[in-house]
């Protein structure tokens, strides 16, 4: 009786440490053991109760717009893994359009470069991007810090969350609270996860689409982020509207290239491509099956001798849905801290 | 009384000894003040810049091609200074790039005189005859993440969102000769007829890399030595002339491209920073 009791006591041990593994449900960064090294510096930034805590309230808070208007979680919303859910291109202050789609921002503790043509290097400077420019936030930094300093409540929470602040904020602090934040949407607790630790199972035809998704899509996205990080031209159009990472890199070798999006929680992120022209999975399938146009930077990935693009039957597009959508992650969008 | 010489002899050579060597121990660390004088040569004689206000069809300064210009705005960043001396010496300055503040990376800015004058501190003793420091803000400024005082990214007005880093130079004003139509200036409106803004910036200095590097290494021998110790207060001025900033390596036209605000465009202006800095006089 004695050693099931401690069977029982040690089952139970090991279940929670398992559970531990993937849902820590605590305030500071775990890296999943599938996943490779984060790339955010924690070693000068550690995220802390407080710090998360600020930068959650600055994420959701419209007076980091120049008319109070719009919040990060506007384009950046919980409920669909942090994407946009309503608008191809992203919607700004006085309803103006911007030129991009508003990408989820899960896993950016991993990530090298941000935005679609990768022109941030660190995360704490993603943020001025869509704070700054005129048809998204269209407030000043400067400005935003005058009105934290002047708020109520912002000012002492601020200097809890970082003690070697003196008494007034100052616009790093900001984009620190915002990187613990963000760093901490972390998504790794999707049904492929758990398959992925030997944890769970997948379906016949999940894994048939695994089998598929590892043949013809891995080359890209690849490894547990589902992307390989670089830039593509994926055959979107045969003139750049929007020269992409040719931008950044100044080089036409990088014309109508944009940065390899994770695919985690893909089935909640549409619309899809750097401007939400897809509005479905299957829509994007299409394209690589048989929408690829051809231009001097597209990608080799895509060229098949005289074919462009990816051969794909109708059934192994089904497959590889069913696949993709097990990259849904529950968890993650009901986690309560975020 | 030969034994008595060899003694008193051996006596003062110790005693003179151990007194140079208690000299040279108990020189402390010194400071030296470099200050970066922006000035236009014209007809080789150094002027002291003036700026004009936005708008100003004052035009003071004429570059190489013969085109008249002004200057609203002009700042840069000096970093990473290094001191050495003939006998060895080395000082770098001590770099640190944090939320809390950054230290070793000045920003010059001809509006506010105080911004001109670079105190480096706890300069070991010696005498020192040559400078090297960057102009810009290399990857040690970046890869760390946001960072506070001359680099925070509210106030310096020297950075760059989209291309995310620091601007090393930036002027800005208008020629007679430019046809205006200016962008993202801090000074110079789109609309005014003959504005002009250089902003020269790229901070990627990767190997084998696509990205263009504007940030630039220079070094500057004196024509003497300066000598570094608690007891002096030593200066050394540097200068910054913006006519070769504009007419050097190559020759600026103001009828070209006078709306720079990538590293690409840039290029030809961040190579003449080699000639626009230089080494000036020393008040020992």
């Amino acid at each position: 009786m004695k050693k099931l009791l401690l069977f029982l006591l040690v089952a139970l041990l090991f279940g929670a440490c398992q559970k531990d593994e993937l849902s820590t449900g605590q305030f500071r960064f775990v890296k999943p053991s599938h996943f490779p090294e984060p790339t955010y510096t924690f070693d000068i930034n550690p995220v802390t109760k407080e710090g998360f805590e600020l930068g959650k309230r600055i994420f959701g808070d419209p007076m980091l717009s120049r008319d109070n208007s719009v919040a990060c979680n506007n384009c950046h919303v919980k409920a669909v893994a942090f994407a946009d859910p309503q608008h191809a291109l992203s919607l700004g202050v006085n309803e103006r359009q911007g030129i991009r789609n508003a990408p989820g921002i899960a896993n950016m503790a991993f990530m090298k470069e941000f935005m679609w043509d990768g022109g941030v290097y660190h995360l704490d400077f993603a943020p001025p991007n869509a704070i700054e420019n005129p048809l998204e936030m269209d407030e000043k930094m400067a400005n935003v810090v005058w009105k934290l300093n002047r708020n109520s409540t912002y000012p002492a929470q601020f200097r809890a969350a970082f003690p070697e602040m003196g008494d007034t904020i100052t616009s790093p602090f900001v984009l620190l609270a915002l990187s613990q934040y963000q760093t901490m949407l972390v998504s790794a607790t999707s049904k492929y996860d758990y398959y992925k630790l030997g944890k769970g199972e997948l379906s016949a035809n999940e894994m048939e689409g695994l089998q598929l998704f590892k043949q013809k899509c891995a080359v890209c996205h690849s490894g547990e982020l589902f992307t390989n990080q670089e830039y593509r031209n994926n055959g979107l159009d045969t003139e750049f509207a929007d020269e992409g990472r040719a931008r950044i890199t100044e080089s036409a070798a990088d014309l109508g290239k944009f940065k390899v999006p994770s695919l985690r929680n893909v089935e909640l992120t549409d619309p899809y491509m750097h401007d939400g022209r897809f509005n479905t999975l299957e829509e994007v399938l299409d394209h690589y099956a048989a929408g690829v146009k051809q231009s001097a930077t597209l990608a080799t990935e895509l060229r098949q001798g005289d074919f462009l693009g990816i051969p794909l039957t109708a059934s192994e597009k089904k497959l590889i849905v069913d696949f993709l959508k097990t990259l849904t992650d529950h968890e993650f969008i009901q986690d309560e801290r975020f | 009384m030969k034994k008595f010489l060899f003694l008193s002899t051996l006596l003062f050579g110790v005693l003179f000894f151990s007194a140079c060597k208690d000299e040279e121990e108990t020189k402390d660390p010194g400071t030296l003040e470099v200050n970066f004088d922006n000035i236009a040569v014209i007809n080789n004689v150094q002027q002291q810049l003036s700026l004009v206000t936005p708008g100003s069809t004052n035009y003071a300064y004429t570059n190489a091609l013969g085109q008249k210009f002004n200057i609203n705005l002009l700042r840069y960043y000096i970093s990473a200074i290094e001191l050495d001396g003939p006998n060895g010496e080395h000082y770098h300055d001590h770099m640190e790039a944090t939320a809390s503040g950054s230290k070793g990376y000045y920003l010059v800015d001809e509006s506010i005189p105080a911004s001109q004058l670079i105190l480096l501190e706890d300069i070991p003793a010696g005498e020192y005859n040559k400078i090297t420091f960057t102009v810009g803000v290399d990857s040690s400024g970046i890869v760390n993440g946001a960072a506070g005082g001359s680099l925070d990214p509210a106030t310096c007005h020297m950075f760059w969102n989209w291309n995310s880093g620091y601007i090393a130079v930036k002027y800005e004003g208008q020629s007679d000769v430019s046809n205006g139509g200016v962008s993202g200036a801090e000074t110079v409106t789109g609309d005014n007829p003959h504005g002009m803004a250089y902003h020269i910036g790229g901070w990627k200095d990767i190997p084998g890399g696509v990205f263009v590097y504007n940030n630039k290494r220079l070094s500057f021998t004196f024509d003497t030595v300066v000598k570094v110790e608690s007891k002096e207060a030593p200066e050394l001025h540097m200068v910054f002339d913006v006519i070769k900033m504009f007419g050097s390596h190559h020759n600026i036209d103001f009828t070209g491209n006078h709306n720079v605000h990538k590293p690409a465009d840039g290029v030809e202006v961040a190579h003449n920073l080699e000639h626009a800095f230089d080494y000036d006089h020393i008040h020992q």
